[in-house]
């Protein structure tokens, strides 16, 4: 799903045409209004399907500051040079076509009374109903040493764009025997697979270009997603490369000095090459900005995905807390729909289905070792509870492997067109 | 002197005589023992023409034993042909009318399946079949608080092993055929209703056997609502046989809410495309109705065995299935 330049302008074209439409019918109020922060996986594909299934009878505002997305997943896989940079970006044209309002600026304050959010670039908008979609920020201080004013040294590549360029880089040049470092986020984290497959990316990578490097993870969680899977893999393509140190080694006390290229593990100083600092996660700061959140992220009622604390925000996917789906774009594009069928319920009466969630995360280890995890979900009164799960086994052989991967091609194809349009 | 001389020449012609008889009587020795020799001759060379004779004639009797042999053998073999092909006709006249799916066959059976894929579009009529079953009833009863009676009760006949209900008392035959591994199956039932002697030699059951395969069709969709299900496939198995299989008429008979099944599709298209493409993941959309209901239904099952699928396929309802097949159907991108 890639535009070229000619297909984006004229879509954008048609975008403004539409956007035009609904301010002549307007003054009246005669529509219900929808606005939604953030363009990812959750606040895309929510726009996208009330604009959809309403036919029309919603306005739909999507307000998002980049004007082209890059997906996070499958943002491994570029450093492991499996998929191109230019393949993970995707514009907004389409959406804006089929009649969405797409705002590029940073929404940067939410006036629950006056229901109105306010954008950076001045003014605000009014809705009926606001979807939050703003994906995650980091917890200031969780990673003792490291602040974002250091995220050129210690790149975080966990916003995929810039950040993942940056690491690649940093990749490329190490020195010959070098060391990468990776500090891995406490629980709960978005894509909770994400680190090692990045491990196991940065091992592909580093196999081919600079086969005695040495790869250190330091790790506060004694275990991790699929890990059995990962450590065979590491085992089977990578064996030596990679050490990982979790907490019953001192993985869960460590100190990094960006200016030093050092990680100190349990006192122990290490000299790195290239230093990824993936630090704690929370909800994205508009949440926060509006109130709605409780510690670190949002809850919200399983049913609708509505906010606990307004019925009429809605929070989606990285930023919820909504109970046993992990933090995943198949996560999110899931939630959205089940939020879009509801508020489009709400707002023009039609009709409401029961709730229904799902995801599925496939991580890649090697050239065509694919492996997945996931399971099926329901909104219990209480949270979204697990109903069914599954997992790749270890020792699947190499057909199935492959088959995995192609199948995780085929699902970005779908999930990104299902977002996008 | 006269006399002597008379004497000596009668002397001499006595002798002379005897000579000659003698010399006579050598040659016609010789004669008879030419005659002799020939005749032996003769004789050695009819024995001889006698004893091959019988040589021939033996060869004659063997060839014409092999003859017969062979014609025996082709006769056996043209009983044979009019056999399997009544056998491979029947078959298809099965397949045709019997839409309920072969349960595929228990891996301990080696011999070859005749290839039975059948599509729901010719389900047996399960109505049609509780009428034909009306000449089965007076020995065997099917459905709730059904008991043995002359014949076993069919609750439940689907997947059973053949002679193993317990309380009834079947045929030593019948016993053994169970004990060898005899299932019913939708194909193994079908064949023991057409002729019950051919499977089971001296069966208790007293049936000269349906001749129709669609009467035998209805009567299976009839009884497969009494059972629960008539599969026991291993789900780690390839799809090939286990891909499409019995469903109940029932099930495919609903009338799927679109509207429903546009909102539950939208969990399929995270994955597949509305637009059909197919890349990794296979396309879903135009399907007949009835193939998707048949296919999901085989994911919830486990018959099919992609995990996601069989994870997402089975917290589906049948009515939820058959919404989506509804959606799904009428797409016309």
């Amino acid at each position: 799903m890639t535009l070229n330049r000619r297909h984006f302008l004229g879509a954008t074209a048609a975008g403004a045409a539409t956007l035009s439409a609904p301010m002549v019918m307007g003054g009246s109020h005669a529509k219900p209004r929808v606005v939604v922060v953030g363009g990812g996986a959750g606040g895309a594909t929510a726009a996208r399907y009330i604009n959809k299934d309403s036919g029309g009878d919603i306005d739909v505002t999507l307000i998002e500051p980049t004007r082209r997305y890059y997906t996070c997943f499958f943002s491994n896989l570029y450093l492991g040079g499996f998929q191109e940079m230019e393949d993970l970006g995707h514009g907004y044209g389409n959406l804006a076509s089929q009649g969405v309002n797409v705002v590029h600026d940073w929404a940067t304050g939410i006036d629950r009374d006056a229901k109105t959010v306010a954008l950076a670039g001045g003014g605000s908008v009014p809705y009926d109903k606001l979807i939050l979609s703003p994906g995650i920020d980091f917890v200031d201080g969780s990673v003792p040493g490291w602040d974002l004013s250091a995220q050129n040294a210690m790149p975080h590549a966990y916003k995929a764009g810039s950040q993942t360029e940056l690491l690649k880089a940093q990749i490329m040049a190490m020195p010959e025997g070098g060391t990468f470092a990776m500090v891995a986020p406490p629980n709960p984290y978005r894509c909770p697979p994400g680190p090692y497959e990045r491990v196991s990316m940065v091992a592909h990578a580093l196999k081919a270009n600079n086969p005695t490097a040495k790869i250190l993870v330091v790790d506060p969680k004694p275990k991790f997603s699929k890990q059995g899977l990962f450590e065979e893999g590491w085992n089977n393509h990578y064996g030596g490369m990679i050490e990982r140190i979790g907490p019953d080694f001192g993985g869960d006390n460590f100190t990094v000095d960006p200016a030093a290229m050092t990680v100190d593990i349990d006192g122990d100083v290490n000299n790195v090459d290239v230093c990824n600092v993936i630090p704690a996660m929370k909800a994205g700061k508009i949440c926060e900005m509006a109130g709605i959140t409780d510690g670190n992220w949002a809850p919200v009622n399983a049913a609708d995905m509505s906010s606990k604390m307004d019925p009429d925000i809605h929070v989606l996917g990285d930023a919820s807390q909504q109970g046993d789906m992990p933090k995943s774009g198949f996560s999110a594009n899931s939630q959205a729909k089940v939020c879009a069928n509801a508020v489009r319920g709400a707002l023009t009466g039609s009709r409401v289905f029961p709730a229904k969630f799902s995801n599925t995360c496939w991580s890649l280890i090697d050239t065509n070792d694919g492996v997945k995890v996931g399971a099926t979900y329901e909104a219990t009164e209480e949270k979204i509870a697990k109903v069914d799960g599954f997992i790749s086994q270890t020792g699947e052989d190499a057909a199935l492997r492959q088959a995995t991967y192609e199948e995780s091609l085929g699902w970005y194809a779908g999930i990104t067109a299902d977002m996008l349009g | 002197m006269f006399l002597s001389a008379v004497g000596g020449a009668a002397l001499l012609l006595g002798v002379a005589y005897g000579v000659t008889t003698r010399q006579y009587r050598d040659a016609e020795i010789a004669v008879f023992e030419r005659k002799i020799a020939v005749i032996e001759e003769s004789r050695l060379a009819t024995a001889e023409t006698a004893s091959r004779e019988v040589e021939l004639s033996d060869k004659v009797a063997e060839l014409e034993a092999a003859l017969a042999t062979a014609t025996e053998d082709l006769a056996t073999a043209t009983d044979a042909l009019a056999t399997a092909t009544k056998r491979a006709e029947d078959a298809e006249a099965t397949a045709a009318a019997a839409a309920t799916q072969v349960a595929a066959a228990p891996s301990q059976e080696p011999a070859p399946e005749p290839a039975t894929i059948v599509t729901a579009g010719v389900f047996g009529d399960a109505d049609r079949g509780a009428e034909i079953f009306k000449q089965c009833s007076s020995c065997h009863s099917v459905g709730q608080g059904a008991k043995d009676r002359v014949g076993p009760h069919l609750n439940g006949i689907f997947g059973r092993r053949a002679g193993a209900h317990d309380g009834y008392r079947y045929s030593d035959d019948m016993a053994m055929m169970g004990s060898d591994g005899l299932t019913w199956t939708l194909e193994t039932l079908n064949a023991y209703m057409e002729n019950p002697k051919a499977l089971v030699s001296r069966t208790r059951m007293n049936f000269s056997g349906l001749e129709q395969p669609g009467d035998r069709a209805d009567v299976l969709a009839f009884l497969r609502q009494y059972s629960d299900d008539p599969a026991n496939i291993p789900e780690a198995e390839p799809t090939a046989v286990a891909a499409d299989r019995a469903i109940d008429p029932e099930i495919l008979a609903i009338q799927g809410d679109p509207e429903y099944g546009e909102y539950l599709s939208s969990e399929c298209q995270t994955c597949h495309q509305r637009t059909g493409a197919d890349e990794g993941i296979p396309s879903i959309t135009l399907w007949p109705e009835e193939d998707f209901v048949i296919a999901m239904h085989a994911y919830k099952e486990k018959l099919r065995p992609h995990p996601v699928m069989q994870m997402l396929a089975g917290r589906l309802n049948n009515e939820e299935i058959a919404a989506l097949a509804a959606y799904f159907a009428q797409l016309d991108e």
